[in-house]
């Protein structure tokens, strides 16, 4: 019993001892020590997917900023580290996460939050410690807390999202749509702006709606009532894991309406793990850049090849968003970047579409406006994005083509 | 840095209480709960409930989900009562899925998924952040230690030696004119509502739950902090706790050492390890760090 | 929701395709209870790890679904085995519970181990899509057909293997009466370790049926462990045909309830068909009384 006492305590004062040394190590920097950035992004559990490609385009800009000398502060150029914690798509571990970011490494702002739950559960320490939150979290209520204007959210509300997406299915000659919606904080919201929408059509209907759990691994029973109904178009309101098996499923059981999705719930990956000839014709739609705009063509030739999922163009964005504000500001608090957020994001500045053009233009003294990958990323004062514009695309052949960008 | 570590205490604390209620209902009335999470749900969505929509004082809020938590103990006592353990573990798992499946559909009561947020903590806004962290520390070490000293108490009571019995032979107690069922609801009843407090508790703290916090994995790790402390020690439940905790934050700091990994294999890491940790000891010390005192002998089975 | 009988006949088939889904982890989980007397959690580490697998026999290195369904079997029962002699038989002193809870954490590095080498991202076998037969109405899949006929198959040879073999009968004499079977001259040690592999191999099996049925990732077990164990817990602990038919009721129960009830409450009908079935029967449908 007593070797274990002293073999516990032994731990115990090794691990804070560590601990102590970490903290230590962090501050010996002094003078122009690197701004520090939390990443807390799902790399286990439901959003595992979703968050390492998260956690990768916010390293890739802090790495680009880096190389362009970093924030610039009245002691110089600061250079940028980033450190991420897994939230393990749950509250629980999310705010044990943010504890650590917040209170060991002193970040300066927090990014690439995902579950809803995750994004309302650390948002009260962030403003409690004056700390800007980043979020791709598609909740409805999340810019509703009372944030004090912490809280960026790059993901459109459903509302918007939904009624622009019914938009499109209208115009593309839907008229009975058929609405299978993973359990979220959004099914709801998005069915009850949906039945608005299909109402204001002649002939236009919601021919069913199921809400299921997410966890599930069959959907025969939910695709033999989607048969049944005969939608014209069938909205599968979830995420990778569930949309494809559905997709599969509804290939097998011969379904010739519409399909459409959220683009993160059908990704370039997709295509490795469906045959082609299950995903051609699939609809997705996300924010996006304008069509004109440096931000669009950069992400087409930029990312081109590589796989972009709307939410890693988001995190993308909430890297750069908090680069530029801090440098905008010359100082890399968490007020100044709050702060500044909305002056670089949106106004009449130069456009800029990559850290290094903003932090250039305004080493030089000029106004930037940032349009980010995942669309002009304009702030209300809520902190939800307004005026964004919508890229709607269709699979085909094992690549996603451009419908219409509006 | 304090800030953390005190925040860190904090959720030991409510970890600490589970593993104490799960203590009653397994270590000493020997019957497996893995649905803890669901009885911590009922606690925190009756509190936070009753504080939000009817403006319930908080600690009537906190006596609410710890008596309903306790209801559903009792219901789930006399469910179970007569199943054998493997059986009982598998039932209880399911229970706490139910409960998170309710929590998610019955967005009437629940909202859902968006869960509840807002929920009134002690002194919240009034004090800063971190005197908000010490106040919490000391609400729930105090609760802790009050649970304790009242279990501690009570394993060595006439009640405490009655459940050890039914633990060790039920039929046994029943020969012995003891009514086995009722101790065991009792035991249910009482491990339940200190589960049910802690959840009350934690919704305060945090402001905010939703189904998702309610994964299996929270019963996993408060199972593995009892039987790493030792199954039926109150003290080896506490220390167990603690335990568990300085290995879950321990090791973001050991997987952030490793060199030349991506971060999702640090992700995969850092949750193996936690696993590897608890497997380890369990080999090394089957019986916990703290073992049972009072345990009573095995007598060699007689064959049948 | 149900108009005539062509739908009461789909729902009950669909049923039974994702019954036969459940039933070779709930075999496995029921083999090694059978045996060693504690419910392994650890199966749907085994069922992630067949899938994966036999995603590499598959995908990577272009064998054939049956000869990738063989990997994943040999391969997920090897790991059992290295699982079960290197962390869970040193545990058995301690009683069966805590080789139960061990399991428990040994699923979460099982899960880990996979997502450290094949990371978080989808995964589909390298199989052509299959649009389905209908017959007057009814839909069937050829490949869930064929997962349904593989499934059955497994645990046909499994039942042969217990009915008819020295190995089969030294097994069902260990599960029946330890003691008895050790004065007999059969090895318990021996026929642990065949039941563990055997197990957690079907696991595996079931796994990769369930993968090519969807597509896989590290939580691909995880996703259905509570419905095979509900299945198990129904076809009575430790009861091989029972895990079988304990795996129709929670599957058909599930499609069922997909129609009847919410389908968000899916899982709530497997944990309801446990209990309705413990009050009923605490020994399970099939069960020994014990």
């Amino acid at each position: 019993m007593t070797r274990t006492m002293i073999g516990r305590r032994g731990a115990l004062l090794g691990a804070a001892g560590a601990v102590g040394s970490f903290a230590i190590g962090g501050k010996a920097f002094g003078q122009g020590a690197p701004v520090v950035f939390g990443a807390l992004p799902p790399l286990t559990g439901a959003g595992g997917p979703y968050g390492p490609a998260m956690l990768r385009a916010i390293q890739q800009v802090v790495d680009e900023a880096n190389a362009a000398g970093g924030i610039p502060t009245r002691q110089g150029g600061r250079q940028i580290r980033v450190v991420a914690e897994d939230d393990q798509t749950n509250p629980d571990a999310g705010v044990r996460g943010a504890r650590k970011l917040i209170d060991v490494d002193r970040v300066s702002a927090i990014m690439g939050t995902w579950a809803s739950s995750v994004t309302t559960a650390v948002a009260p320490l962030c403003w409690e410690n004056r700390l800007p939150l980043f979020t791709v979290s598609g909740a409805d209520s999340i810019t509703l807390l009372p944030h004090q204007g912490y809280i960026f959210r790059t993901q459109p509300n459903s509302r918007l999202q939904i009624a622009t997406g019914a938009d499109f299915l209208i115009r593309q000659g839907a008229r009975r749509i058929f609405h299978l919606a993973a359990q979220s904080p959004f099914a709801q919201s998005s069915q009850d702006v949906l039945v608005e929408k299909m109402r204001g059509v002649s002939g236009g209907a919601v021919a069913g709606y199921i809400v299921y759990e997410r966890d599930k691994t069959a959907f025969r029973t939910e695709v033999d009532q989607i048969m049944r109904s005969r939608a014209d178009t069938v909205f599968l309101n979830g995420y990778l894991p569930d949309v494809t098996i559905l997709l599969r499923e509804l290939f097998r059981a011969g379904f010739d309406g519409r399909r459409f999705t959220p683009a993160y719930a059908l990704t370039q990956r997709s295509f490795e793990t469906l045959p082609n000839e299950v995903t051609n014709g699939v609809m997705t739609w996300q924010p996006s850049p304008d069509v004109q705009s440096g931000a669009f063509r950069r992400l087409q030739t930029r990312f081109g090849n590589v796989e972009v999922d709307p939410y890693s163009a988001q995190t993308h964005d909430h890297a750069t968003l908090a680069i530029l504000a801090a440098a905008q500001a010359g100082d890399a608090t968490g007020i100044a970047i709050r702060d500044n957020v909305r002056r670089i994001a949106a106004g009449d500045g130069a456009v800029v579409d990559n850290v290094t053009d903003g932090l250039r233009a305004i080493a030089a003294g000029r106004a930037v406006n940032f349009d980010g990958a995942s669309g002009p990323v304009d702030f209300d004062e809520r902190g939800d994005i307004r005026g964004t514009k919508f890229r709607y695309e269709r699979a085909a052949g094992g690549r996603f083509e451009l419908m219409e960008l509006t | 840095m304090e800030a953390y570590l005190v925040a860190m205490l904090v959720f030991a604390g409510f970890y600490a209480l589970m593993a104490l209620g799960l203590n009653v209902i397994w270590g000493l009335a020997g019957m497996v709960n893995l649905g803890l999470v669901g009885f911590f749900a009922v606690g925190a969505y009756a509190s936070a409930l009753l504080t939000t929509k009817l403006m319930w004082p908080m600690p009537l809020g906190w006596a609410a989900g710890a008596a309903l938590a306790a209801a559903a103990g009792a219901a789930m006592a006399v469910i179970v009562a007569r199943l054998r353990g493997d059986y009982l573990a598998i039932v209880t798992l399911g229970f706490a899925e139910v409960i998170r499946l309710v929590a998610s559909n019955e967005i009437w009561l629940t909202n859902g998924t968006d869960g509840i947020s807002g929920i009134p903590g002690p002194w919240r806004g009034a004090v800063t952040p971190q005197e908000f962290n010490l106040v919490f520390l000391a609400i729930v070490w105090t609760a802790v230690a009050i649970g304790f000293l009242l279990l501690a108490r009570l394993s060595h009571s006439p009640f405490g030696r009655v459940l050890r019995a039914v633990r060790e032979d039920e039929d046994v107690a029943a020969v012995a004119g003891k009514p086995v069922l009722w101790f065991k609801v009792r035991a249910f009843c009482l491990g339940a509502a200190i589960v049910g407090l802690s959840g009350a508790l934690y919704a305060h703290y945090n402001a905010y739950i939703a189904p998702d916090g309610f994964a299996p994995l929270l019963t996993i790790y408060v199972v593995l902090a009892l039987t790493a402390g030792g199954v039926g020690s109150m003290r080896g439940a506490v220390l167990g706790a603690v335990l568990v905790l300085v290995l879950l934050e321990g090791t973001r700091f050991l997987a952030a050492a490793v060199p030349g990994v991506s971060p999702v294999q640090k992700a995969a890491l850092r949750e193996g390890i936690i696993a590897l940790s608890l497997i380890l000891l369990l080999r090394l010390r089957p019986q916990g760090l703290i073992p049972e005192r009072t345990r009573t002998l095995h007598a060699p089975k007689a064959t049948p | 929701m149900i108009q005539d009988w062509r739908d009461v006949v789909q729902i009950l088939l669909n049923g039974v395709m994702a019954g036969s889904l459940l039933m070779l982890p709930a075999i496995g989980f029921n083999c090694i209870f059978a045996v060693l007397r504690y419910p392994n959690f650890a199966v749907a580490g085994f069922a992630t790890i067949g899938a994966f697998a036999g995603w590499v026999a598959n995908a990577q290195w272009g064998l054939p679904a049956g000869v990738a369904l063989m990997a994943a079997f040999l391969v997920a029962g090897a790991a059992g085995l290295l699982a079960e002699e290197a962390a869970l038989k040193p545990l058995r002193p301690a009683g069966p519970l805590t080789v139960a809870i061990a399991s428990v954490a040994l699923t979460l590095l099982l899960e880990n181990v996979v997502r450290f080498f094949f990371g978080n991202e989808l995964r589909g076998y390298d199989l052509p899509v299959l649009r389905d037969w209908r017959f007057d109405g009814i839909r069937i899949g050829p490949q869930q057909l064929a997962n349904t006929l593989y499934a059955l198959a497994t645990a046909g040879a499994l039942f042969l293997l217990l009915a008819f073999t020295r190995l089969g009968r030294a097994m069902r004499a260990v599960a029946d009466n330890p003691t008895l079977a050790d004065i007999k001259g059969v090895d318990p040690d021996r026929i642990a370790r065949v039941a563990v592999f055997i197990g957690a191999g079907l696991a595996g099996f079931g796994g990769m049926l369930i993968g090519l049925d969807t597509s896989i990732d590290p939580l691909t077990g995880f996703r259905v462990v509570l419905s095979v164990f509900a299945a198990a817990v129904v076809g009575g602990l430790g009861s091989i045909p029972g895990a079988a038919l304990g795996a129709m009721v929670v599957g058909i129960g599930e499609e069922m309830s997909s129609v009847l009830l919410e389908p968000a409450y899916r899982t709530v009908t497997a944990f309801l068909a446990i209990l309705l079935v413990l009050m009923l029967r605490p020994q399970g449908l099939l069960g020994a009384r014990g």
